[in-house]
């Protein structure tokens, strides 16, 4: 299974292949969570830059216990396949923020500069607690939220 | 056979007369679900490339209500609020204490925020889902106008309980979404954690050299100010003079709300032109900020960007 995943995701599965292999996909939810782990180590390797580094401590020091597996030209089925097993167990957690992000659809979400127009967006300032904290109070969104509403004021940053 | 297609028939017929009616009622069960459940879980929220876990607690008692935010990863972050008083820890050494206005400024959903609602999304129930282990319902709420965004609920089909939130601009894209990965509805909840008393609080503050906790007031009355451009739909909720964090003079705060999304309209007097802000963000939530004479206006929403601006920029003072 987990070699065909791998093919799979290198593009070098032929069509009736890949169909059969989705049905397949579909019956077992084992699979399909090793398939979302498979697509978020490949996420990783591809754009680190996009992964807070605080995600997970025992993920992000395994990362840098593991430099050679990180440069950029060494990404191969092979050294994925490796590098998955090793992390399984710590990107468990990750697996799901892959799964948040299929549940929605199949495009990307846009990084926050995307977004704008013209004006230039930065993270909120530690200032700007004060008044995100005030709105907070009277938003109606906080009110079905419940403290989940306070990320906003205490987002790394 | 006969029975159960008029059953059937019947219940489509309900839930077509009046949708919005049966929709808006499952936001008010959301709301009250989030006030009225215990619960403690750990949800994973993603806005951007950002994406982050936290805990979080809530117990309803003869005290009141308690809950607490934890960030699971990076440097501390933590809420703890106990009824009207917040307690804010960023890192090791940032820790403020905040007070909250004593009671919550209106209830869930009032008849005309149900209007408001009806006038400026369009309403419905998607497909059943499961969110961490828990049956949900889901609800979509679709603005008719781009100056807001669309949210799609996930709530717990026995407590009503949110499960998963997302928010989607208007090309469909993600601006922020949580949900639950693991969560206990009712049971045993650790309870170490809540301050219940005052001494509690002050000893507290004490051990931790937290700031003592500000006096808080707040002074409903007209500020003077105008904002000529809310978006429709958008009702005044309040308009007061309020104490913010240990700012020295009052800031007038006017709140906005459509029944889903808040604007906050925050007039603080400044001495000196230091830097302005602009535009920030914190997931769906946008702060504009500009100077009007000797006065910073800063505008907070969780709407997009163009709408704070908007508001921002139709900020004046009309006089006394």
């Amino acid at each position: 299974m987990k070699q065909e995943i791998s093919v799979l995701m290198d593009g070098e599965m032929f069509e009736d292949e890949a169909e059969l292999f989705f049905d397949k996909l579909k019956r077992q939810p084992q699979a399909t969570q090793e398939w979302a782990v498979y697509h978020l180590i490949g996420d990783a390797l591809r754009q680190p830059d996009h992964l807070h580094r605080d995600i997970s401590s025992s993920f992000s020091e395994r990362l840098q216990a593991e430099p050679t597996i990180l440069a950029p030209h060494s990404r191969s089925p092979q050294r994925v396949r490796h590098y998955a097993l090793s992390a399984v167990a710590s990107v468990m957690a990750l697996a799901l923020v892959a799964w948040l992000s299929m549940q929605v659809g199949n495009e990307p979400a846009p990084q926050l500069a995307a977004v704008q127009q013209n004006n230039a967006v930065r993270p909120a300032s530690f200032q700007a607690n004060d008044y995100l904290m005030a709105h907070q109070e009277f938003s109606p969104s906080a009110d079905v939220q419940g403290a989940a509403s306070y990320i906003h004021t205490v987002a790394v940053r | 056979m006969g029975a159960v297609l008029a059953l059937c028939l019947l219940w489509a017929t309900t839930a077509l007369a009046d949708p919005l009616r049966l929709d808006a009622e499952w936001l008010r069960t959301m709301a009250f679900a989030a006030h009225q459940t215990n619960y403690s879980g750990v949800f994973v929220y993603q806005s951007g490339g950002r994406v982050e876990m936290s805990r979080i607690t809530h117990l309803v008692d003869k005290d009141g209500e308690h809950e607490r935010l934890e960030g699971l990863d990076g440097l501390r972050r933590e809420v703890i609020r106990n009824n009207d008083k917040v307690w804010l820890y960023l890192g090791d050494k940032k820790v403020r204490v905040e007070k909250r206005r004593a009671q919550h400024a209106f209830p869930a959903l009032l008849p005309e925020q149900i209007q408001a609602l009806k006038e400026n999304y369009q309403i419905s129930q998607g497909e059943e889902d499961r969110v961490a282990e828990y049956h949900a319902h889901t609800v979509l709420f679709k603005p008719k106008d781009n100056l807001r965004y669309t949210r799609k609920m996930w709530a717990h089909s026995e407590s009503g309980l949110l499960l998963k939130a997302v928010v989607l601009d208007e090309r469909g894209r993600v601006i922020e979404q949580y949900a639950f990965s693991q969560l206990n509805i009712g049971g045993n909840i650790d309870r170490k954690w809540i301050i219940s008393s005052e001494s509690d609080a002050a000893r507290l503050a004490q051990q931790g050299g937290l700031s003592p906790l500000p006096k808080a007031s707040f002074e409903n009355a007209p500020s003077g100010w105008q904002v000529d451009s809310v978006p429709p739909g958008f009702k005044k909720v309040l308009e007061m003079r309020r104490t913010i964090s240990d700012r020295k003079l009052p800031v007038v705060h006017i709140v906005y709300s459509d029944g889903l999304a808040g604007i906050s309209v925050f007039i603080e007097k400044v001495s000196e032109v230091t830097d302005i802000p602009g535009l920030s963000s914190q997931g769906a939530v946008h702060m504009y900020s500009r100077l009007v004479g000797e006065n910073l206006v800063t505008v907070v929403g969780e709407v997009p960007p163009r709408t704070v601006i908007q508001v921002a920029d139709s900020v004046r003072f009309a006089g006394e």
